[in-house]
């Protein structure tokens, strides 16, 4: 040890002392900036809270299960909105998924090497894209498109599913889900192609060996390996869907009502919040709308708690194969 | 998690992951991208001419202005253009304007965090009961009026509206285009046989409060059910979009769809709009000058500035050709500048501000802003009012006595 001392000069207890006393100011550092996001977190449902205390006070529960937001007589209640939100980002996952792990397992199973890199980047390059932008894409060229051929189409044909009731106007549930999944296919498909680049070669080898196909390889080798990266990488794209305001605002229809069908007009929580906070009806709608706030917050924290349950379940049945 | 995978496709080359050079070429591939893009953007805005810098030239004032200060202001989206190409032109002070909402206008100048508000809809008598003592003047500061725009790619001409249909068609009674009562007023007109993509705002919004204000007069039925608002509980079926400008975005987008926005929108994004029908029977275009003359014959009643507007309406205006769905937009500013703002408040600033009311309201240096930008001067009895508003406005019971630079002409 003595020898291999870079600063001989020093004694060696002398430097452990000052080191100590750097580490207990480097753990207090980190241990205050730790403790800062947990108080920003507290303080923030504090705030939340504080503010929705009279529209609490004077709705109490049936703000959580009426289905009526009618500024002008006063009535909230939250459902359409919750409704809403629920409804956009299950639609918009059930959209994303197959397509997003379909270009995973291309980019890193299928796909020539000298393709993999540029069309890897751009995809990374489509996660970096303004929400706002994905909003007026979809109300410029998705809107007609959805209006004219997707909605009829989907009317004329899965009409009978009672899903798609009413006239297709393109602004609705169904077009807002739609952008959603655009916007998180290249979340879910970023996490998931490192998540699946990181299987061990082993693995696939293994398989192989043993004469499997492709397809046998993916399914039975790669995807189980990587399944817990790519439910992470859903997880946060479901963040995304959730809370997304300005693409969902521009597309979704602004109805404060509950869906009659997937081509109907409505709202989400966080779309209500953004066209009604700076010009509500007065004070009481503000409360309103700030325990509106409060209940997504409580909503994604949910989600994000069973995800990471989910995750942890995963992780214990690989047996201890972590990446 | 790549470095790792790096290492072990080293020794086996010709399968899975990125190697080196394909990575390289990646981030070739992204930086050309962005030299393109940057290139193609560069000289569009060149070639529109973006860069070129542009003056403007001021005049010596005509009396004794106190130091500039900075002042500013927020609210209304309706008027922010015009806002804006005041401060621009604007030299005796600096002022900046907000442009975050009529609702928004009104809260900041209560809680006195800006010099003056800036509304589309008067104070209401519970947002006049929330304003602090001294309280505030209403000082009208321009004009507009409500269109409204419609798609129909297939109708060339223009479309006549009564108030009932417009109510009819809000209220979801009229729900198609080749509706009877439509096409009475419209004879010669082949409607189309589609339905009606009704689109308001979703936003509260002063706009939303002309416009239901004008079918509470012309509809009794809308009056009892919906009333009037800055936000209405809009039947089911309609489509919601935010601000004047998402809606002619979403009308100008949709096919069949009907909207209703300031005509300023609707004259820069060159989208159809109507005529309406007026008292006098007239079907009416709006254009700068009948507005103009409708707020000239409305010649509402104005209450002194400390009153309440709640009830001021220019709609309706009995001459033939005026037009009908016309509006007063607002600003609001403390009586008492000194009492309102404590110390830190100074003289100076409060003239700079009284300087600048006189200013924008005077017809030959704010006013003639108006019509380049589609809004409409104001009529003379209308700044006559608002001079007498201005100076009462004290600084601890002084009497402030405004100055007008002259910037234009």
């Amino acid at each position: 040890m003595t020898a291999a001392n870079p600063f001989p000069s020093l004694p060696t207890h002398g430097t452990r002392k000052v080191s100590k006393w750097g580490d207990r100011i480097f753990v207090a550092l980190t241990g205050i900036a730790a403790a800062g996001i947990l108080a920003l977190l507290v303080a923030l449902v504090a705030v939340l809270y504080n503010g929705s205390k009279s529209s609490i006070q004077v709705l109490g529960f049936t703000f959580l299960y009426t289905t009526v937001w009618n500024p002008v007589g006063n009535v909230y209640g939250v459902v359409p909105f919750l409704v809403g939100t629920l409804l956009t980002s299950s639609v918009s996952l059930l959209i994303s998924i197959p397509l997003s792990l379909g270009a995973a397992i291309f980019l890193t199973q299928q796909a020539p090497a000298w393709l993999r890199d540029p069309v890897g980047q751009l995809i990374e390059l489509l996660a970096a894209i303004p929400s706002i932008v994905y909003g007026f894409w979809g109300l410029i060229v998705l809107v007609p498109i959805m209006r004219l051929t997707i909605e009829p189409a989907l009317k004329l044909y899965l009409g009978w599913t009672g899903l798609f009731v009413g006239t297709p106007i393109g602004l609705d549930y169904l077009t807002a889900s739609v952008v959603l999944a655009v916007m998180t296919i290249p979340t879910i498909t970023a996490i998931s192609r490192d998540s699946i680049a990181a299987v061990p070669r082993s693995q696939k080898e293994a398989a192989l060996s043993l004469g499997a196909t492709d397809w046998e390889v993916t399914r039975n080798a790669v995807l189980p390996y990587a399944r817990s990266g790519i439910i992470a990488g859903i997880v946060l794209g479901l963040g995304r869907a959730l809370g997304e305001t300005m693409a969902v605002l521009l597309v979704i229809g602004n109805s404060p009502y509950l869906p009659k069908s997937l081509i109907s007009q409505g709202a989400t929580i966080s779309t209500v919040i953004a066209n009604d906070f700076f010009e509500n009806a007065g004070p009481f709608e503000l409360s309103a709308l700030i325990e509106a706030g409060l209940i997504l917050l409580v909503v994604t924290l949910v989600i994000n708690i069973g995800a990471r349950v989910i995750l942890a379940r995963f992780q214990l049945g690989r047996g201890g194969m972590a990446e | 998690m790549s470095s790792g995978t790096q290492s072990t496709t080293s020794t086996l080359p010709e399968t899975i992951d990125r190697s080196k050079g394909t990575s390289r070429t990646g981030i070739y591939v992204a930086i050309a991208i962005v030299v393109i893009v940057v290139i193609i953007l560069g000289t569009g805005y060149y070639g529109a001419g973006w860069f070129k810098t542009s003056s403007t030239t001021t005049k010596s004032t005509g009396c004794t202005l106190p130091a500039a200060t900075s002042l500013s202001g927020a609210g209304s989206t309706l008027v922010a253009p015009l806002m804006i190409a005041w401060s621009l032109a604007y030299t005796a002070s600096t002022v900046n304007y907000a442009s975050v909402g009529s609702g928004a206008g009104i809260s900041d100048i209560t809680a006195k965090t800006v010099d003056y508000g800036a509304s589309d809809a008067p104070l209401s008598p519970t947002q006049r009961a929330a304003i602090p003592s001294p309280g505030v003047a209403t000082i009208p500061e321009s004009a507009g009026a409500v269109v409204p725009i419609y798609n129909l790619p297939t109708v060339g001409a223009t479309l006549k509206f009564t108030g009932q249909i417009l109510a009819a068609i809000y209220l979801e009674d009229i729900t198609n285009w080749n509706n009877t009562a439509l096409q009475a007023v419209n004879p010669g007109v082949t409607l189309p046989n589609a339905a009606i993509v009704v689109v308001h705002r979703s936003d509260g919004s002063g706009t939303t409060f002309v416009f239901s204000s004008y079918l509470s007069s012309a509809n009794a039925t809308w009056k009892s059910t919906l009333g009037f608002g800055t936000t209405v509980n809009w039947p089911a079926g309609e489509v919601g979009s935010k601000g004047n400008s998402g809606v002619t975005t979403t009308v100008k987008s949709t096919a069949d769809a009907i909207g209703y926005v300031d005509i300023n929108y609707a004259l820069t994004n060159s989208v159809s709009y109507g005529s309406v029908q007026n008292p006098a029977g007239n079907f009416v275009l709006a254009n700068v000058s009948n507005i103009a003359s409708a707020i000239k014959d409305a010649n509402p009643t104005l209450p002194p500035g400390t009153g309440d507007w709640y009830n001021v309406s220019v709609q309706n205006a009995p001459g033939a050709h005026d037009y009908p769905i016309a509006t007063l937009t607002y600003v609001f500013v403390y009586t008492d500048l000194g009492t309102a703002y404590g110390s830190s408040y100074t003289q100076g600033k409060a003239q700079n501000l009284v300087d600048f009311l006189a200013w924008i309201v005077n017809a030959t240096q704010g006013q003639t802003y108006s019509e380049g930008l589609y809004y409409i001067p104001l009529a003379s009895a209308v700044i006559s009012a608002d001079l007498v508003t201005i100076a009462g406005i004290h600084y601890n019971g002084a009497k402030l006595t405004a100055c007008v630079p002259s910037i234009v002409g």
